[in-house]
């Protein structure tokens, strides 16, 4: 009877830690064929690009090659400029930091309705009475020489006033 | 159990870095294999799924990830993942959803995307190892694969020279593929004084980390018959896994791929493997696997393989065609997406589509095999017309 015999004591189940021996690999992405193109807009001009596939009367954002439903192809002419604005479809306070620690501030995450898309951002110069669903909100992007071609290009929604 | 066609296959070119995200990959072979029958994803009923480690994404949960550029959007999908047999279970995880009546059409795609891992995909095989009897001595696949490769030679008396071979034949069946990450051809030389990585497994011997997705459209009978007049029928399947316990077993014979051969073979109705079946596609990770295979799929007489292949037996002309296709050594090895592309490049020879690398005869009927997880799993298909 091995696992049904009670140990209270942790340090009599012998183990191997692999201390020093860090594991030895990451992982690095690419951003894809639409990424690379949907973040390079956003760099370099100030621009959100959804695709659209008018089979499906979808406008996708962050813009794709494809529908997901009909799996058109999404080609040059059907990407589109969807401007910088959307609402807030959903919202959350974060009390607690990834470990679990607490914040002093909470945080605000939001998810922002842009066309038939979604972006999870962060929301920044708010007051409380702002953090309504369906408040419309508009992106502050960081200054030019500052962007990497990343999600945090955009520093953060905020609501328009 | 219902007969299964496959109708449609497609796949991307493999490369060493895409651009692409494994789902943008695993939309553009499914997308070609879609368009290749005149389908769309309206016609698509059930999804069957896979790409072998989530590591080399780099997604946990890869499936869930991957879903809508596989087509899954809103459908039945399931995910399988068995290591490097992956690519062909893929195609058994399919034939089960349309034989067992459930569904009509099934779409199979396999993904996989190495570039996203550094230094070297091969690291993170550390953790399959046993975590406290073999993981403290770092442990790769390609120094066991060398213990397994050096057992071989030496129960057979096959030289470095003999394994290379293989490399070399496949490699230049894999010039012909479009989709074939390779350009040069190489000699046996080339493959034995290339860089020593860990003995007797030198660079050439061992297939590359590449990027692509490859996938099969399966569907009835009765869909079959209405879509084309060349079906090719998926006519046996078998799986099989030995124990993790990898050094217990006889490193030399691949007992796994035995059980999962002779299981294909009865559901085909195949007595004697070597004189019925046309082209086989072994799994061919590194030269000598394809071998070890042959033997295993009981497609050459164990012990006499090095024999027939000098013999030219295995030659895209020979009496039995051996990885026609290139195989993994000669088109490239993005893990499940590879497996998968053994079974296209069957549907591609068995209807005649295989351009520069038919293999001549009208070939009726052909065997898949891929390999994986702990050296312990094989997945066979045989496809005929």
């Amino acid at each position: 009877m091995a696992i049904m015999e009670r140990n209270s004591r942790n340090i009599d189940n012998r183990y191997w830690n692999p201390g020093f021996k860090a594991f030895p690999v990451k992982n690095v992405y690419t951003a894809g064929a639409a990424g690379q193109r949907f973040f390079e807009e956003i760099k370099n001009n100030s621009k959100i690009l959804g695709s659209r596939c008018e089979k499906c009367e979808l406008t996708y954002v962050p813009a794709r090659i494809y529908c997901e439903r009909c799996f058109n192809r999404l080609e040059e002419k059907n990407w589109i400029d969807v401007g910088t604005e959307g609402t807030i479809y959903s919202y959350t306070l974060l009390f607690q930091t990834q470990n679990g620690e607490p914040r002093e501030n909470p945080a605000v995450m939001v998810a922002v309705r842009i066309a038939d898309g979604l972006l999870i951002h962060r929301l920044g110069e708010f007051s409380a009475a702002d953090l309504e669903i369906d408040k419309p909100v508009k992106a502050k992007f960081k200054p030019k020489e500052k962007r990497k071609g990343c999600i945090e290009d955009i520093d953060y929604f905020k609501p328009i006033k | 159990m219902r007969k299964v066609a496959i109708v449609g296959a497609g796949m991307t070119k493999f490369v060493r870095r895409a651009l692409e995200t494994p789902k943008e990959l695993s939309y553009e072979a499914a997308k070609i294999t879609l368009d290749s029958c005149g389908l769309t994803l309206e016609d698509v009923e059930c999804i069957a799924h896979g790409t072998a480690p989530d590591a080399f994404d780099g997604l946990h949960q890869n499936g869930e990830y991957m879903v809508d550029g596989c087509g899954g959007w809103n459908k039945p999908t399931m995910r399988v993942y068995v290591g490097g047999g992956t690519g062909i279970h893929a195609v058994v995880h399919g034939w089960h959803h349309v034989a067992s009546g459930l569904f009509d059409t099934c779409l199979v795609v396999c993904e996989e995307k190495m570039s996203s891992a550094l230094p070297h995909a091969q690291a993170f095989f550390l953790t399959i190892f046993d975590s406290i009897t073999e993981r403290p001595l770092e442990p790769n696949l390609l120094w066991i694969f060398a213990l397994e490769m050096n057992r071989y030679m030496e129960r057979y008396g096959y030289t470095k020279e003999d394994m290379a071979l293989v490399a070399v034949k496949n490699k230049l069946n894999g010039l012909k593929h479009p989709a074939s990450q390779f350009t040069e051809e190489v000699t046996v030389e080339d493959v034995v004084n290339s860089e020593m990585m860990a003995y007797p497994v030198s660079r050439l011997d061992v297939s590359p980390v590449s990027d692509g997705a490859a996938a099969l459209l399966l569907v009835s009978e009765r869909v079959a018959r209405r879509l084309t007049d060349k079906p090719v029928w998926i006519e046996g399947v078998g799986w099989s896994l030995d124990t993790a316990y990898w050094a217990t077993r006889d490193l030399y014979y691949p007992r796994y791929t035995d059980t999962a051969a002779r299981m294909a073979y009865e559901m085909a109705g195949i007595r004697e493997p070597d004189k019925e079946i046309h082209i086989a596609e072994p799994y061919d990770p590194f030269g000598y696997k394809a071998l070890h295979h042959m033997e295993g799929l009981q497609l050459s007489p164990r012990g006499k393989t090095v024999q027939l292949l000098h013999d030219g037996h295995f030659d895209i002309d020979g009496n039995l065609p051996m990885c026609p296709s290139g195989g993994l050594l000669g088109v490239g090895n993005p893990i499940a997406a590879a497996g998968t592309m053994k079974v296209c490049e069957l549907f591609w020879q068995l209807r005649g589509e295989a351009d520069g690398r038919q293999v001549p005869g009208n070939p009726r009927l052909g065997v898949a095999q891929s390999w994986g997880d702990l050296m312990q799993v094989s997945s066979v298909v045989v496809t005929g017309i």
